[in-house]
């Protein structure tokens, strides 16, 4: 079924092993926390599974949404259960549902794309940056689909590496989910030489 | 029972107390076929509006092969093709990508609308656009009805018994 070989599923969860690790500290130096990643699972799975897989589909989320734009297009997805999402705002004395709240997590999203697609164009020789973060609160499901449906074209699977990050003194964690398109991700495969 | 009908899945059931859902639809939208006189529904959770090349492993993912696929699928559990009546749900914007022309919510809604056109099935009921998700269940048997529940909010008739002019929420022609 997957058109990526184990190799190359390795190597991509290496690639997003180091870039979450990167992305992680620069978010740690922001909020002056200490900040843990889990080591990445790289998967490519049918979109019907790559929206099941992460939980239930009427959960309500925050969702940051930080478009990589340049050589490779990708998707850099954040994605905050409601209690997570008020911890970290309330480092800042502030609610995620408003307008400081958005701001704040579309920085986070910011700080975490940024570091971690830095990362990926160095290794790769790429051109890549981020585009500006847009915040939602909706449904998982809805979330999802609508990022990995995207502009519309036609995929059968999506490659997700999904990492999750911890913020440890406050008790919060977030999914942090590369979901890179699939030329995008010959092309980087390609470049190093996979 | 309640069928969770995934991206691109389809299913129809006219067995009374069965329930037939997609949960979460973003840019995607749930069509639904019924035919209230008999008890019949069929759900496909389209995620495209053209598909890209003929014959497809899973036809209801577009809206030009789902609509013709879950008509049959529909009238193979006992609906009237006379008597079916649509209604759609999703098709929400919930992110700008950029790039030139419509948004794919939008897109899929129109595609769904033009081939139910084509096939004259009338639409009774839509709640489609805006920027939220949203849930469709359709409870199906002698009191067919279709609720919609947007993210963060409750359920709400769009079509069926409980309540008259149920269908008036339509949002969007």
């Amino acid at each position: 079924m997957t058109t990526f070989s184990d190799l190359q599923l390795d190597a991509l969860r290496e690639l997003a092993n180091i870039g979450s690790g990167n992305a992680g500290t620069a978010l740690g130096s922001m909020l002056g926390k200490s900040v843990h990643i889990s080591v990445p699972t790289a998967a490519a799975l049918p979109l019907a599974e790559a929206v099941a897989i992460a939980g239930e589909p009427d959960a309500l989320r925050h969702g940051v949404v930080v478009p990589v734009v340049g050589d490779f297009r990708a998707i850099v997805l954040l994605l905050f259960p409601d209690d997570d999402a008020r911890k970290l705002c309330a480092i800042y004395g502030i609610e995620p549902s408003t307008a400081d709240g958005r701001s704040m997590l579309g920085e986070v999203g910011n700080i975490l794309g940024t570091n971690y697609i830095n990362v990926l164009a160095q290794m790769a020789g790429m051109r890549l940056d981020p585009a500006p973060p847009q915040v939602v609160e909706d449904m998982l499901g809805s979330i999802l689909s609508s990022v990995l449906i995207g502009r519309g074209e036609e995929i059968e699977e999506a490659l997700v590496l999904d990492s999750k990050l911890q913020v440890e003194e406050e008790q919060c964690s977030l999914s942090f989910l590369l979901l890179p398109d699939h030329g995008g991700i010959k092309e980087l495969l390609g470049r190093l030489g996979l | 029972m309640e069928t969770v009908v995934r991206m691109g899945e389809a299913s129809a059931s006219n067995t009374p107390g069965d329930v037939l859902a997609c949960i979460g639809l973003g840019s995607c939208i749930g069509l639904a076929l019924v035919d209230r006189s008999k008890g019949v529904a069929a759900l496909a959770h389209v995620m495209l509006p053209e598909a890209p090349k003929p014959d497809p492993p899973q036809p209801h993912k577009f809206a030009d092969l789902a609509v013709p696929a879950l008509l049959d699928l529909v009238l193979a559990h006992g609906g009237s093709r006379l008597r079916l009546e649509a209604a759609l749900v999703g098709g929400a914007a919930m992110f700008q990508f950029g790039g030139s022309g419509q948004d794919i919510g939008q897109r899929n809604a129109h595609a769904v609308a033009r081939h139910l056109e084509t096939l004259r099935i009338p639409v009774r009921a839509t709640e489609v656009g805006g920027s939220k998700g949203r849930t469709v269940r359709v409870a199906v048997g002698a009191d067919l009805a279709i609720t919609v529940r947007e993210a963060g909010g409750t359920e709400e008739h769009l079509l069926g018994a409980a309540r008259a002019g149920a269908e008036s929420r339509a949002v969007f022609a």
